[in-house]
């Protein structure tokens, strides 16, 4: 089976080198390009020096004064944690063949990026730096108030002496700061990112994966949203146990979709409920059926949100497909994100289509998903940094809203249920039955059954 | 319920409507620029019309051409008048387009020099409620200042019958009049709240100012940083045996093979004739193939590592991933061509009316069959995928072939080469469906400037 995503990247190697002073969400750019590019199953991995920086710094505390440039001892450890980090993607590229590798540190000045630039060209790979500039006050102090609480550099400091020390060390750096110059760097592939997004320059970008990427930062935003996904409620065809068709709602479905405008609004809190949604379903009746008693305006068909497309099996059970196709159904089960049905779709399939869906999700504001249980899985995957081998296998009930709130670090997940049963069509591995059973392995199901419920 | 793409007949809900101004001298590419991002915007669903200014000047102009009208501020008083005159009339109609039309995205084609100029006009859409970015070309290389000259000289409708030479001093005299008057952009603090795009040297650099457009723009702007002037060519031939049911992936037959073996063989011989360097070396049966491949130093820009068509000699085929298209790549894959496996590439999937022909169609879903014959790009019959439904999903594709320069042949199924070639030669998608592809024949398509050529290489066949 030949490995195909949404562009050739066999041979291809990126380097992307982060260039910004500290708390301007350097981190967070690069992890969120690690998580959609490893959704995409092109491999990515985000080098941050700070974490060598910190193994090398072994106990000497580390205050501002440690970034002072005049700190002998301060500059010899961040040169070592600059060469480490290098010297480990370069080995992760030769030996694991990476694609997208990113080296996360400030690369404030002229002559450290001038040193990276050549190490990269030695092992044959151009880099690509991606500034992040700011001077939007708020913002800084925003994201300082971010990194003060995740940092490892700060773990259990008072938090005012916390912020004072951080801008300390910001304004060491600024001493020596040389921002990308669009003369200066001509010859460079670089992007500058200004105040979020309001001016951003591309210089010499060459390859789609590159675009790709440029395209992808274009599109995220910081403002505060949610994001709500649920499946269709019941079909005549979850009551049969077939899979596939274009079935109607069962009748405790539609009672579902009648109760959906209520689980809404209490999901959205009393001060929220004037928020207005648009409303995503799949070109299916049940998902449609489901979103019909919502009072927002904007509703949108999507083909890609359509249910995995099951080939010759589309309408059996799964008895059926395992009396019919044993050798598939056990292919299937031995790896499900990889296997594609007769004449229909994998896993894999489905995360290329739903691609365009990502990016437009990222860039939009409060959007309520109505969809079938293999896309959910994958959407949710996205989102919550699920691996392949796991993200198949989630369980995800019928009946039940689950809500997505994306910070800074890490996503949100709240779920409500509403009170209306509904069979089961979770499957577990080697078997034909559907259910839940308490002897269930997976690990990564769990976290929506353990997510804070609201009900 | 809408889509994502709406049809001709209306906007994008969520994109609102947008003048798109082109800004720069003559000779940066704005027409190519113009032509280019009417073609993308057409092709995903945007209702989308390029106004040129230079159609309006020659429909006007009492003298054929009149340096003095082209200048921003011409001394003669009736130049004045009527090069306002034709400004005015250029503008309305854009307006007229949004308004009448139903318009969603309007480009204005013209030199755009100087920043009052730009103020107003962005001014006067912004009070009819439509958003307004310029795109300001600028070339600082010479090269592609000349080549543009000569391909003026050549192919603008302003020097239709005039002797070459001519042509090319005239139109290298007008770039010299203008330039003393031409302010770049940005240059005026006036100018800090308009939202522009800096294209230097065709895409070398890219600059966003206040970019916080929406989703409209930003597609632009992806088109933009991969959008290149491509020299290589793209192919397209059909997989074998296309009358098969959609669930069903059979091997290749033997018929099948002898069409792979014809398909490989013909396109190299075509591709030897037209003298492609790289041509030769496939054609060697001997399985070692010189690697040109220099060293460069850590002085130097590096290419792409490992990135296709980064190099305009060269080949690549790309394919869907069912086994008889995999199959017919074999011949190439033994020359040595790399081969590229594309989920998006899969036919068409016909939903319920899959194995019928259209009398069956008709017989058994008559009301559904006649909605189909009115709008066959955007009908969908049950669980089938439209044609536009395609063109989302290929979309990547569209971008990332856009952006290489080698040589690409497509084998797909003629549902997929359909929007492909639609693409290509901005056909309107009511005609896309019934665009025909034989299977005895490959299409080249060339790229050009005002608009791309296709044309037809029989298959040999022995």
């Amino acid at each position: 089976m030949p490995v195909y995503s949404i562009s050739h990247v066999e041979n291809v190697r990126i380097c992307v080198v982060m260039v910004g002073l500290p708390a301007r969400g350097k981190s967070l750019i690069a992890q969120k390009i690690v998580r959609y590019l490893s959704w995409l199953s092109i491999k990515a991995k985000c080098f941050n020096v700070g974490s060598y920086r910190r193994n090398l710094a072994g106990d000497r505390p580390v205050d501002a004064s440690f970034f002072d440039p005049k700190n002998k001892d301060g500059l010899e450890v961040r040169q070592e944690a600059v060469n480490s980090a290098i010297r480990d993607m370069m080995s992760w590229f030769m030996d694991e063949n990476g694609v997208v590798g990113i080296l996360d540190a400030t690369n404030s000045t002229r002559q450290r990026r001038e040193q990276i630039l050549r190490l990269c060209r030695e092992n044959g790979i151009e880099p690509m730096f991606l500034e992040s500039w700011c001077d939007d006050q708020e913002l800084i102090l925003q994201n300082i108030a971010d990194v003060k609480t995740t940092s490892p550099d700060y773990t259990n400091r008072n938090s005012e002496l916390a912020t004072d020390d951080f801008l300390k060390r910001i304004a060491f750096y600024e001493q020596g700061y040389e921002t990308m110059d669009k003369d200066v760097d001509n010859s460079l592939t670089f992007i500058k990112l200004v105040n979020v997004n309001s001016q951003i320059i591309l210089n010499r970008i060459e390859s789609y994966l590159e675009s790709r990427i440029v395209y992808y930062v274009m599109n995220l935003h910081i403002k505060p949203r949610s994001i709500w996904l649920s499946r269709h409620g019941e079909s005549q065809y979850n009551l049969t146990g077939q899979i596939g068709g274009d079935a109607d709602l069962s009748e405790r479905g539609m009672r579902y979709a009648k109760r959906l405008p209520e689980l809404v609004l209490k999901s959205l809190g009393e001060e929220n409920k004037h928020t207005n949604l648009t409303v995503w379903t799949s070109t299916m009746k049940r998902t449609q059926q489901t979103a019909s008693f919502l009072p927002y305006k904007k509703k949108l068909q999507w083909k890609a949100l359509d249910e995995l497309d099951a080939g010759e099996c589309d309408g059996m059970t799964y008895e059926e497909i395992e009396q019919k196709f044993p050798e598939d159904f056990k292919a299937r089960d031995d790896n499900k994100y990889e296997y594609r049905y007769r004449g229909g779709e994998s896993y894999r399939d489905i995360v290329i289509r739903l691609e365009p869906i990502i990016m437009e999700l990222e860039r939009q504001e409060n959007i309520l998903i109505i969809t079938h249980q293999a896309v959910l899985r994958c959407l949710y995957a996205y989102f919550m940094n699920v691996p392949q081998e796991e993200s198949p296998w989630m369980s995800i009930p019928l009946h039940t809203l689950i809500k997505l709130e994306p910070r800074a670090y890490l996503t949100l997940v709240t779920s409500i249920k509403a009170d209306i049963p509904a069979v089961s069509t979770y499957k577990e591995k080697g078997t034909s039955q559907l259910g839940e059973t308490e002897t269930m392995t997976s690990k990564s199901r769990d976290i929506i059954r353990n997510s804070k419920d609201l009900a | 319920m809408t889509q994502l793409y709406s049809t001709e007949s209306g906007r994008l809900f969520h994109a609102g409507k947008i003048c798109i101004a082109l800004a720069g001298l003559p000779g940066r590419g704005k027409t190519h620029l113009s032509v280019s991002l009417t073609r993308y915007l057409r092709w995903l669903g945007v209702k989308t019309h390029s106004f040129h200014l230079g159609d309006y000047r020659r429909a006007s102009a009492v003298l054929d051409l009149h340096h003095e009208l082209f200048m921003p501020e011409p001394e003669e008083r009736e130049a004045n008048e009527m090069r306002n005159r034709i400004v005015d009339e250029c503008v309305n109609d854009m307006l007229n387009f949004f308004e009448k039309d139903k318009g969603q995205v309007a480009i204005y084609d013209a030199v755009n020099a100087l920043p009052e100029d730009r103020l107003k006009l962005s001014q006067k859409f912004l009070s009819a409620n439509i958003q307004v970015l310029f795109i300001e070309s600028s070339v600082t290389d010479d090269s592609i200042i000349m080549r543009n000259m000569e391909s003026a000289a050549r192919s603008s409708p302003d020097y239709v019958n005039w002797d070459y030479e001519k042509a090319y001093k005239d139109y290298s005299d007008r770039i010299k009049f203008l330039t003393p008057y031409y302010q770049e952009m940005g240059t005026k603090d006036a100018e800090n709240s308009l939202s522009y795009i800096k294209f230097i040297n065709f895409g070398d650099r890219i600059e966003l100012h206040n970019s916080n457009y929406g989703y409209l723009i930003n597609k632009v702007v992806f088109f933009l940083m991969n959008s290149r002037i491509k020299l290589g060519s793209v192919f397209f031939a059909r997989c074998y045996k296309n009358s098969l049911e959609y669930t069903q992936d059979p091997p290749l037959d033997d018929e099948g093979d002898k069409y792979a073996r014809n398909l490989t063989k013909t396109l190299l011989n075509h591709l030897a004739k037209e003298g492609k360097a790289y041509a030769k070396h496939l054609n060697q049966t001997s399985t070692e193939r010189p690697k040109v491949q220099r060293e460069y130093s850590v002085e130097e820009r590096h290419p792409a590592a490992g990135v296709d068509g980064v190099d305009e000699n060269s080949l690549v085929v790309w394919t869907s991933v069912k086994k008889r298209t995999m199959e017919t790549t074999k011949y190439f894959t033994e020359k040595g061509v790399n081969i590229r496996h594309r989920i998006q590439l899969s036919q068409k999937n016909p939903g319920v009316v899959g194995g019928m022909n259209e009398v069956e169609i008709e017989k058994k879903f008559p009301s559904e069959y006649a909605l189909f014959k009115q709008d066959p790009y955007h009908h969908r019959f049950s669980r089938a995928e439209l044609y536009h439904d395609l063109a989302i999903k290929i979309e990547p594709l569209i971008l990332e072939m856009e952006r290489m320069s080698g040589d690409i042949l497509i084998i797909a199924d003629d549902t997929v080469l359909k929007v492909f070639y639609g693409y290509l030669m901005s056909c309107s998608c009511y005609d896309i469906p019934s665009l025909n592809f034989s299977t005895d024949e490959i299409i080249e398509i060339r790229f050009n400037a005002y608009s791309n050529s296709a044309r037809v290489i029989p298959i040999e066949s022995n």
